[in-house]
């Protein structure tokens, strides 16, 4: 069990580190990115842009500069973003994550209750008119771009019935934290709460009502069932809590990448400050230092989810344990 | 007075330190920190007259105008309580050069300047600025007369520093203590900046430094700009820093009319030619682009005539030697642009004989860029050229198109003066001075260097140190020389629309640098 | 990283573990066939699909001949008929201030039938020319992905060893990364230079950009399956056999392999090509995808969002064909899943 956990953390270190080498070499692969002549203002003379590479060591081959910029994000943790040089990147991802947190709890408990109630609605509803209703309701969700989603989420909130006593109280897009108005924190982040949990709403619905199906057959299922227990004990006891599993799991991996950035669209739409918007703006200004430290950030809560998860399996069933 | 006043951005904040910060946050840098001199704080074109602020008055130069000595006011103190002194003035400049970012090419004329822009780690300016703390002297040595030298200190570049501030960055969690009526109480990148007053500040001059109406201002970062357009309507936000979306225009201008300000800001749009690269490095194809070129279409895209007028010269309007000229129209002689001239605009393609010559037409993603540069694809392509769009984003754009080794053939642009000077437009962005090859910094995207022009140019800059008038006339035949060779296509001049909220009160728009639109702190909210 | 439509979860522990709906070798291809036309809901896509094709590929005709107008040029100045009457596509704003130009909305007829966007271009037109290069682009970069994850899968599956770690190694570290966070810094920086690999050189306002791109980031999700039907075939006994009877390699991965990885491939092609042209739009509405004059439903999206609260159609319509486009693709997809792989659908994770 300890090897296996050491195997994974070495992995995850080894999955880090490319992924920053790439996004480091790609970087200062494309032409017109040039921090230098970013920090030194509208008129610079090319002198100016000499000494200001050399004040930044940008004037230093590529495997120097990457060590300097890793030491500055961890071991000093003074890293500076390029476009505001007074401004450290930690803090600046630290503040960000409590948005992405927000955004991506509140839609999580949205999309595990309901998909849950449509999954095992679907289950014991199979046979009847609603099982491929709720199924194809499902499939709906998975088909629809969450941006454009968000979209028309706006056109109907912020605009067209914006008027009307069903979205009167819905504020301009933006963001207020939980600690200095938990009415408006709650205002704001109903909305995108609602769009982020479409999508999952529908995969999860279909997974669990697949998994529910499959267990029914399961022997243990069928021998709690002869006993005479009911229906509903049956599943609620035995079949549901077997499915929820590898329901759990996949909560774990899909929550890991929402967090580490991948709830960045939704944060484009609806204005959210969380790490995906700050990862989005800091591509688009091709700011070296934030990418590189958001990036990294989303990569160790991808692989952290994925470790976790794998440990857990592991832990559960010794048949999946790697060789 | 009094009140809170709220302010909506879509920037996520810029840096707060006067010696890095490059025009982003100019519109709050001169409610906090004051300089020797500045420009007078009042609405229209006297809002571009220079006043003492920090001094007691403006001096004239001597030395064959390479002296000016300031003497100081008395009794100022910055927030923390410790009195402005002389030698606060050599630390703010040397800080240009010591501090990494965009170190002064503008004070790189005071004696010793050129060595610190050289070496930072060696700078010493005691020979260039000669200050006497005692006294309340600052004496400033320059190695030739530079007629801008007075503008160039009043940006915030040369705002007032304690001397013993480090040579590094002040960050958003340590602002520098303040001089003016406000001091920044907290600054939370990419959310909020908030200002308060400044209990050590009082009123010496009311045309340098008025005392502010609003107790506070709460400056709310990284909104978008519709949702800032909301907030104003709804009385969230008293001011929106951006441009309102186009497609909010007629909303906020039906609905809201008393609360939107329309005012002409000197900045000129335009699309850069590349003199060097074909087909453009011929005349005759660029005065053709300008003859053919139907300005009210652009203007269109931009948000109609009421938020733009066409213009075909190099020069802004209310600009010092400004004369309305318009060779590339129908009808020209008043200096007005009347509509495009294709049947001449044809005749010159033909003679150049470039048709069929593949043209990229370069610009960043906003709407407004794109539909320009579509409209210029379809208009060369008319012309007769295989015409295609390049877009870059929107960080890699200017440094790509500056860059003369990726023979940029026509993007576009716009250009506004740090000051209101000839030589800040002049020699620096169609004159061979903003010209460096191979480089990411080279203004001059035109790479426009014509000798008989910069003659001309080098000419009214002397001209200027004694005789400003004489000046004038000089450059506007400058400006007149350039439309002539025509290194762009000079597009519209645009309007700033301000947007407040229906309790602002006193609105006063100041064109200067430093503002750029309202006066914030002269307003009040009820 | 399973937030983008059809291709359900394939971060799935258990993906490695060999299906064994697929391990029965040669499938009976005609049952298969037969179950998937009496599926009457998955035809129904199909037909719908093919429909939106068929459509989107008219885009030039509707253009030319019905709505006259040239979708890709600027038409800043350009005016139309309404009710007998020449109006301009772009109107000056209204009130005493005048400020603004604003599209023609929805006309309903001939030209501009849904109105025109913020340059004055037919949207109508454009949805359709878009929806062109939104499912080229996804069934494009779908079978590009294919094939090279098919290389890859294969090539671990059947190597094992060392080389089955240092690919699963590779692919680890594309997996790691959102694919949109993936994508988007590849795109950046390839949209200012285009790409150049050995003699091909691709500019950066070519549709095989975007199309590689996601290709590329998709693999993982493809090579995953592929490697684990390998596996199953290679660790079925009766290949050890074959392999003791002294068969070929060849005939190893032509008779026993590749029919099952085919399968998989079949089942699922139809979720990938929808998971593509989801990842298109999202990448052109962060204008990062399509470049211009180029247009896919995302970019109109991405045009349409400056004008939503005035002109909502221009984004709302592009939207609705990626719905139903991606929906019945997913729908298809199930049903051959069920044709083909009657369990899979009680293992809904590929």
């Amino acid at each position: 069990m300890l090897t296996f956990v050491i195997r994974r953390m070495i992995a995850t270190v080894f999955v880090v580190f490319t992924i920053t080498v790439l996004v480091f070499l790609i970087f200062f692969h494309t032409p017109g990115v040039d921090p230098a002549r970013k920090l030194a203002g509208r008129n610079p003379s090319p002198e100016t842009i000499k000494a200001i590479k050399h004040q930044y060591g940008l004037d230093r081959p590529l495997p120097v500069q990457y060590v300097i910029l890793m030491k500055k994000l961890f071991i000093s943790r003074d890293l500076t973003s390029y476009s505001n040089q007074g401004q450290k990147v930690v803090p600046e991802i630290v503040a960000a994550t409590p948005v992405t947190l927000s955004l991506v709890l509140g839609a999580a408990v949205i999309w595990v209750v309901v998909s849950i109630i449509m999954g095992v609605a679907a289950a014991v509803l199979r046979g009847t008119i609603f099982d491929p209703m709720l199924m194809v309701l499902a499939l709906i969700g998975i088909s629809m771009p969450v941006f454009w989603l968000g979209e028309m989420a706006n056109l109907i909130t912020q605009d067209r019935y914006h008027d009307t006593f069903l979205f009167s109280w819905v504020p301009p897009l933006g963001y207020t934290p939980l600690t200095q108005d938990p009415v408006m924190w709650f205002k704001h982040l109903v909305i995108p709460w609602l769009v982020l949990s479409v999508l999952y709403i529908g995969l999860y619905a279909r997974v669990l009502r697949a998994d529910l199906l499959e267990t029914e057959n399961e022997d243990y299922v069928r021998t709690a069932r002869a006993k005479g227990l009911s229906e509903r004990r049956v599943l609620l006891r035995h079949t549901l809590r077997t499915s929820m599993i590898s329901f759990v799991s996949l909560f774990g991996l899909d929550f890991g990448v929402l967090v580490g950035g991948g709830a960045l669209l939704v944060e484009v739409v609806f204005g959210l400050p969380g790490v995906g918007l700050l990862t989005y703006q800091s591509l688009i200004s091709l700011d070296l230092p934030v990418i590189m430290a958001t990036v990294i950030y989303g990569a160790i809560f991808i692989v952290l989810a994925n470790a976790v998860v794998d440990v857990g399996y592991a832990w559960l069933d010794p048949r999946v344990r790697p060789a | 007075m009094g009140g809170t006043m709220v302010l909506a951005w879509n920037g996520i904040g810029s840096s707060i330190d006067p010696a890095v910060d490059y025009d982003q946050n100019w519109t709050l840098l001169n409610m906090i920190y004051d300089g020797l001199v500045t420009w007078k704080k009042v609405g229209g074109s006297d809002g571009n007259t220079l006043v003492p602020d920090l001094a007691q008055q403006i001096p004239q130069a001597t030395d064959g105008g390479k002296t000016y000595v300031f003497h100081l006011r008395p009794g100022i103190m910055y927030s923390d309580g410790t009195p402005v002194k002389a030698s606060d003035f050599v630390r703010a400049i040397e800080r240009e050069f010591t501090v990494p970012g965009p170190v002064g090419s503008f004070y790189q004329g005071i004696v010793g300047g050129d060595a610190c822009a050289k070496t930072p780690k060696t700078c010493d300016l005691s020979k260039g600025i000669v200050a006497d703390d005692s006294a309340g002297t600052v004496t400033f040595h320059l190695t030739a007369p530079d007629p801008d030298f007075l503008q160039k200190l009043a940006l915030p570049f040369g705002y007032a520093v304690p001397s013993n501030t480090p040579d590094k960055e002040v960050g958003p969690s340590n602002p520098l203590p303040a001089t003016g009526p406000y001091m920044i109480d907290h600054y939370t990148p990419n959310q909020e900046i908030l200002l308060v007053r400044n209990p050590k500040f009082h009123e010496w001059s009311k045309d340098a430094q008025p005392q502010g109406y609003p107790d506070k201002i709460d400056i709310r970062l990284s909104l978008t700009s519709e949702a800032e357009v909301t907030m104003v309507e709804h009385g969230q936000a008293d001011w929106m820093y951006d441009q309102p979306p186009s497609d909010r225009l007629n909303e906020i201008a039906t609905q809201y009319t008393n609360q939107v300000h329309l005012n002409p800001v000197p900045q000129v749009y335009h699309m850069a030619l590349n003199t060097r690269v074909a087909p453009f490095d011929n005349v005759k194809v660029r005065q053709a682009v300008n003859f053919a070129t139907d300005r009210a279409a652009i203007i269109k895209a931009w948000g109609g005539p009421q938020v733009a007028t066409p213009t075909c010269q190099i020069l802004p309007p209310d600009f010092p030697g400004y004369v309305a000229y318009c060779p590339y129209t129908t009808n020209p002689g008043d200096g007005k642009w009347h509509g495009p001239d294709m049947a001449k605009a044809q005749q010159l393609i033909a003679q150049s004989g470039t048709k069929g010559q593949k043209v990229a037409v370069i610009c960043t993603p906003d709407e407004a860029s794109k539909a320009v540069c579509l409209y210029f694809v379809s208009l060369l392509k008319q012309l007769g050229y295989d015409s295609s769009i390049k877009v870059l984003s929107a960080a890699v754009e200017y440094p790509y198109v500056q860059d003369s080794s990726n023979k940029a053939q026509i993007s576009f642009s716009y250009w506004y003066p740090d000051y209101p000077s000839g030589a800040d437009w002049f020699d620096v962005v169609v004159g061979c001075n903003g010209f460096h090859p191979n480089s990411s910094a080279s203004a001059n995207l035109s790479e426009f260097c014509d000798p008989t022009i910069q003659k001309m140019t080098e000419k009214a800059i002397q001209t200027s140190v004694t005789d400003q008038a004489a000046a004038n006339q000089m450059w506007s035949q400058v400006d007149k020389a350039t439309t002539d060779q025509a290194p762009w296509v000079s597009l519209f001049l645009p309007k700033h629309i301000d947007f407040v909220s229906s309790r602002v009160g006193n609105y006063i728009f100041d064109p200067n640098v430093l503002v750029g639109g309202i006066l914030i702190d002269q307003a009040w909210v009820k | 990283m399973s937030t983008v439509g059809g291709l359900e979860h394939p971060i799935d522990p258990l993906a490695d573990a060999p299906p064994e709906g697929w391990v029965a070798g040669r499938s009976p291809w005609a049952l298969a066939g037969h179950k998937l036309v009496r599926n009457r809901m998955a035809m129904a896509a199909l037909a719908v699909f093919l429909g939106i094709v068929v459509v989107s590929f008219m885009g030039p005709f509707y253009a030319d001949h019905v709505a006259h107008t040239d979708p890709f040029a600027s038409q800043l100045t350009a005016t139309t008929v309404i009710n007998g009457k020449k109006v301009d596509v772009l109107q000056q704003g209204g009130g005493v201030l005048k400020l603004g130009e604003t599209p023609i909305g929805p006309t309903w007829q001939r030209n501009y039938f849904l109105g025109a966007d913020s340059q004055g271009r037919d949207v109508a037109a454009r949805v359709l020319y878009g929806g062109r290069t939104s499912l080229t682009i996804g069934i494009g970069s779908a079978v590009i992905c294919s094939l090279l994850a098919v290389i890859v899968g294969m090539v671990a599956g059947f190597y094992g060893g060392v080389t089955d770690s240092i690919i699963s190694r590779g692919l680890d570290v594309v997996w790691a990364f959102p694919v949109y966070l993936l994508a988007i810094s590849i795109a950046t920086v390839l949209l200012t230079q285009g790409l150049t690999i050995g003699p091909f050189s691709i500019s950066a306002s070519s549709l095989w950009l975007p199309t590689l791109i996601i290709a590329v980031i998709y693999v993982p999700y493809v090579a995953r399956p592929v490697r684990g039907a390998v596996l199953s075939v290679r660790e079925k006994e009766f290949i050890e056999a074959a392999i003791a009877q002294g068969a070929s390699n060849r005939r190893l991965i032509f008779n026993e392999i590749l029919p099952n990885v085919i399968t998989v491939l079949i089942v699922l092609l139809p979720l990938m090509i929808a998971t593509t042209i989801l990842t298109e739009s999202a990448l052109s509405y962060l204008s990062i995808g399509v470049q211009p004059p180029n247009a896919s439903w995302g970019t109109i999206i991405n045009d349409g969002q400056q004008l939503l609260y005035t002109r909502p159609w221009v984004a709302i319509a592009p939207g609705i064909m990626i719905v139903l486009t991606v929906l019945s693709l997913n729908v298809y997809g199930d049903g051959v899943r069920d044709a083909l792989d009657p369990r899979a659908k009680l293992r809904v994770k590929d």
